[in-house]
């Protein structure tokens, strides 16, 4: 069992995108052994009304929830996102959100952020934050959007107990509250794409220190190939339970399946 | 054969080259893991501009870790440009006494400055490719003003179509899709897939753009994004045959005596 929780549907303003409706998205996941993905809208990152994207990720996995679990995309800056949230919540079944402060321009800390975190939290949704979309040295001249760090995240965690974080596209977590034990109180998983596995080994490190309970599979697809991460985890040698929970098992306690 | 073309190490500890925060003996040994054969490296100076003295002790230092990892671990000279009649002395003796394959150019001049064309006339003399840093970012990137980019690197091979150009990083250097398109016209110049970015899409466009003859696989110390991208790419056995290091044995072969 294999539970990608780093999957988009949908177009990226920048450049063509491998894999844009469900059936491509299945299809990739088919030929890398991924049973399940947490999938949100990629138009949505730079649509003004990320409902819209919302709406056609919904028209998209509503046929395979099995196996596409959506994650929603909401602006806490845009008009009558409380109910664009109960709308995903209510009708399309999300099961957690994906957050672009930096795009959407207000802070995880802020007031905005807060609210948003509060209103999820309280639906029991998980709150992925992707640190990143693409690599900030081939940004488009039209944006010049930074990374949010994974201090940024830590601190929200920290802020909200009882919010269940899922940044993903990240690295640099050891030194934040996510790579100390018990710094972190509430439920979290860091995602594993872009964390070492050589030469620095910060996922080693991370299981190290806070164990395998906080760690889970992500590929990124279809921004990104799911090769990398697959690699990482043939690097890891873990007891199989260990394996297991970061195979699926954690992305599966998070989502509450 | 497996061969990494565009590899790193520090050397013992000392105050003169770039330490990367990892032993060389976990660099080269987390390399092989990945099934890779060969790397082929440079040391760089720490600090920039590199001074004769600071680029003879890299080469010095490497050298002395190509003789312990001998056909493993092959070594690019690494010169600054602009310390022009030290700068080929250091090539020369690099390639004859050391043994070196290649030479490596990084951002002390843009390969388009005359000031550098001394030294690719000197690897073409010694019949070895030229590694060059590279990248093209949509912004001014103030660390690096002297950056070279896939399009200068295209100008300087068509002004020396016999060197063999190898652009540095496609998946470190900022927008890989300009870069692809940049080297296209330019078939002395090849294109390294290392760099932490892992885009889908990016390998498969090189192979349509470029051919696979053209790609020579790399990781720049990121080894699970560079082996993991080739994994990735629509490549058929034989196209991968020479992505992986094919066309890096052939590259070694114009001087003849260096192999791995």
């Amino acid at each position: 069992m294999l539970i990608d929780t780093n999957t988009y549907l949908g177009h990226w303003a920048f450049r063509p995108l491998p894999w844009r409706d469900a059936d491509s998205l299945l299809r990739a996941m088919d030929a890398h052994g991924i049973d399940q993905a947490f999938v949100s809208s990629a138009s949505a990152i730079l649509y003004r009304n990320p409902q819209a994207g919302n709406e056609e990720l919904f028209a998209e996995t509503r046929a395979h929830p099995d196996r596409l679990i959506p994650f929603a995309v909401i602006n806490p800056t845009y008009a009558d996102w409380e109910h664009d949230l109960a709308v995903c919540c209510e009708e399309f079944g999300i099961r957690g959100l994906r957050l672009y402060p930096k795009y959407h321009r207000y802070s995880l800390g802020d007031a905005n952020g807060n609210a948003l975190i509060e209103a999820a939290t309280a639906r029991g949704l998980v709150i992925s934050v992707p640190l990143r979309v693409e690599d900030y040295r081939q940004r488009s001249w039209l944006l010049d959007i930074p990374d949010v760090t994974a201090h940024e995240v830590a601190e929200a965690a920290r802020a909200h107990p009882k919010a269940k974080f899922l940044p993903v596209n990240g690295m640099g977590y050891l030194h934040t509250a996510f790579g100390k034990p018990g710094e972190a109180q509430g439920d979290y998983a860091l995602e594993i794409s872009r964390l070492t596995a050589v030469l620095q080994e910060e996922l080693q490190k991370l299981i190290a220190a806070v164990g395998p309970d906080h760690l889970v599979f992500g590929s990124g697809m279809p921004f990104t190939v799911p090769e990398v991460p697959l690699l990482k985890l043939e690097l890891l040698d873990l007891p199989e339970d260990a394996m297991e929970a970061i195979r699926w098992k954690n992305a599966a306690r998070l989502i509450g399946q | 054969m497996v061969i990494d073309c565009h590899a790193h190490l520090s050397g013992p500890k000392n105050d003169v080259t770039i330490s990367w925060g990892v032993p060389d003996e976990k660099v080269i040994a987390d390399s092989e893991r990945l099934g890779i054969d060969a790397m082929c490296v440079s040391l760089l100076t720490r600090e920039r501009p590199a001074t004769p003295d600071g680029f003879r002790e890299c080469n010095r230092l490497l050298a002395e870790i190509t003789r312990r990892y001998p056909g493993r671990v092959l070594g690019y000279a690494y010169v600054n440009p602009g310390y022009q009649r030290e700068a080929i002395d250091e090539v020369r003796r690099c390639i004859e006494e050391y043994g070196f394959i290649g030479v490596k150019l990084y951002n002390e001049y843009k390969c388009t400055d005359p000031v550098v064309w001394p030294i690719v006339e000197e690897a073409v003399a010694l019949r070895v490719p030229i590694l060059h840093h590279a990248g093209h970012s949509h912004y001014f990137v103030a660390t690096q003003p002297n950056m070279s980019d896939g399009g200068e690197l295209a100008e300087l091979a068509r002004r020396y179509p016999e060197a063999t150009i190898i652009c540095g990083h496609v998946g470190g250097g900022g927008d890989w899709e300009w870069t692809i398109k940049a080297v296209r016209p330019a078939p002395n110049v090849y294109l390294d897939t290392s760099g932490s970015v892992f885009d889908a899409g990016m390998i498969d466009m090189a192979v349509r753009i470029l051919g696979p003859e053209r790609l020579l696989f790399g990781c720049d110390l990121s080894y699970t994004a560079g082996v993991g991208k080739i994994r990735a790419a629509a490549l058929d056995d034989e196209a991968r045959r020479l992505v992986l290091g094919g066309n890096m044995q052939r590259i070694l072969a114009m001087r003849g005596g260096a192999t791995c």
